[in-house]
């Protein structure tokens, strides 16, 4: 379910889950999320396949969303190799910037992100989920 | 024509990149490393640099549904004028892929049995130097590995089913069993039977069921097959010729790891029986390992790791005074603690170091006898080693 901020936050602070305007859902939970991110799901209610960006460096960002899922960025790797050299598919593919992302989330069909919700304008994406930034 | 070239070109830069229109892959990695053992009574240290492993993946995917996978792997050395080390075809599968729940692969494969049997060989995911022994297959030439785990199949169903957050995993194969005709059969025999291939009639079977729930799985393996490994016991125990052929061959594991913040633990057993249907020989094995671990941070990881081999051989052409043919079980008990660390500087190398005490217990016994020999050995090995990706 969504992990909407409970106390009085602002946008910066919270990570926004972005998926294609196209996907068939509203929101995901995070068992689906995490689902997806570890590639045991690769597909959106088996009717189109799921396309997952990554951000490429560490920051607040993305440590907050894998913070969110319960895996380490090292615990990931591990997973994501795993599955590279098992021949069971690749690793998202990773942009220097959440606005790479934004743009390649809109574009792409099927696809997942996630940015800075201060990123996300206009109604190019989906937000499926609101994660907020610990800054404690 | 010039554009021609320029298309060539790019052809070929596209292939220097390992990705040809996106849906062929060619990757693989090698580790390299340099080991020191100490010395022990009748063996002097050693040191030696070596090439362990090398592997190289050829993957597409054919479409959504389908997939296929080659894996060659070269190890210790590999030089086929030298006669070092091998070079081998170790998996080439097709993958039917109809979602989570169900996938299918056909074709020569290594199945899932435990936790480590699938990726024993993809030292990048490792940080192990000399792995958990059974696992360790540069040692093949003097470690029955495949005694322990099951190192082929032909055809897997597996694939997990959802409960709330837990997942239950599931694999089940057939393979072949383990009388496999070489060269070596045919010169020794003057036959020319199909090399590579099962010289009986049954068949491998195997699985595992396992669970996952957050960081923490666990899961059961068992295989069965029947082994010709003891033929020729029956110069001793009495009983036809074919008393020793198809001996039962059922491997039992168990397999546990999680992951709580930055600690982590793994740990496996295997069992291995037979059934020779002669209780004054036990031929079966035991193979136990745990390695708790430390992510000191992103890219450091430090491990220590208990390791316990019992392994039981049989020899046939042992000759005593009386002049008798003994079938004669050797128990080879290995036990090592090793400590080591993993150091990735970047997404594609990681530097290695591990050591430990090994101690090696063999105990040599003709049955009608009894312990003819008992011999220790304790030493040390420390190694270190770098694994890359390309």
């Amino acid at each position: 379910m969504l992990a909407l901020a409970a106390g009085a936050t602002t946008a910066s602070a919270q990570v926004a889950v972005i998926a294609h305007k196209g996907v068939p859902v509203d929101s995901l939970s995070k068992t689906e999320l995490l689902d997806f991110y570890t590639g045991d799901a690769q597909s959106w209610r088996g009717e189109m396949a799921v396309v997952v960006f990554d951000l490429k460096s560490r920051g607040p960002v993305r440590d907050a969303f894998y913070e969110y899922l319960g895996k380490t960025s090292s615990r990931m790797r591990s997973i994501w190799l795993k599955r590279k050299l098992s021949g069971e598919g690749d690793p998202p593919e990773s942009f220097e910037t959440e606005v790479e992302v934004l743009q390649r989330v809109a574009s792409t069909p099927g696809a997942l992100g996630f940015v800075q919700q201060a990123t996300v304008s206009g109604d190019d994406v989906k937000i499926l989920v609101v994660i907020e930034i610990d800054e404690g | 024509m010039p554009y021609r070239r320029v298309i060539l070109l790019c052809c070929l830069l596209g292939l220097s990149q390992g990705e040809v229109a996106g849906q062929f892959n060619t990757f693989g990695y090698f580790q390299t490393s340099f080991q020191h053992r100490t010395s022990f009574p009748d063996e002097p240290a050693q040191n030696f640099f070596s090439l362990q492993q090398l592997n190289l993946f050829f993957q597409t995917n054919i479409s959504r549904r389908w997939g296929a996978f080659v894996n060659f792997e070269v190890l210790n050395n590999f030089s086929s004028s030298r006669r070092w080390g091998s070079f081998n075809l170790e998996e080439a599968w097709l993958r039917y892929r109809h979602d989570a729940r169900f996938n299918l692969k056909a074709g020569l494969q290594i199945p899932v049995f435990n936790h480590l049997n699938e990726i024993k060989n993809r030292s990048p995911l490792l940080p192990y130097i000399v792995r958990p022994l059974v696992y360790e297959t540069s040692f093949n030439e003097f470690i029955a590995v495949e005694a322990f785990t099951p190192t082929q199949a032909f055809l897997q169903a597996y694939g997990f089913l959802s409960v709330g957050e837990t997942k239950l995993d599931y694999a089940a194969y057939l393979g072949n069993s383990p009388n496999i005709r070489s060269q070596f059969d045919n010169l020794r025999d003057g036959g020319d039977g199909q090399t590579g291939v099962d010289t009986t009639k049954t068949l491998l079977v195997g699985g595992r069921l396992g669970l996952r729930q957050g960081n923490a799985k666990a899961g059961a393996s068992a295989t069965y097959d029947v082994t010709n490994a003891f033929q020729g016991a029956e110069a001793l125990f009495g009983g036809p010729a074919t008393r020793f052929e198809g001996v039962p061959r059922i491997r039992v594991g168990g397999d546990f790891s999680v992951h709580v913040g930055r600690f982590s633990f793994e740990g496996e057993l295997i069992l291995v029986s037979h059934d020779e249907d002669e209780p004054e020989l036990n031929v079966d094995n035991e193979f136990f390992y745990g390695t708790l671990g430390a992510q000191a941070n992103e890219r450091l990881f430090v491990y220590a790791s208990y390791w316990n081999t019992v392994q039981r051989e049989v020899a046939f052409d042992i000759r005593t005074s009386d002049g008798i043919i003994p079938v004669f079980p050797i128990i080879v008990d290995i036990e090592s603690i090793q400590v080591g660390v993993a150091f990735s500087p970047n997404e594609r190398i990681t530097l290695k170091a591990q050591g430990g005490p090994v101690e090696v217990v063999q105990r040599a016994t003709v049955i009608p006898f009894g312990d003819i020999t008992s011999r220790q050995w304790d030493f040390s090995i420390y190694g270190v080693a770098a694994s890359v990706l390309f």
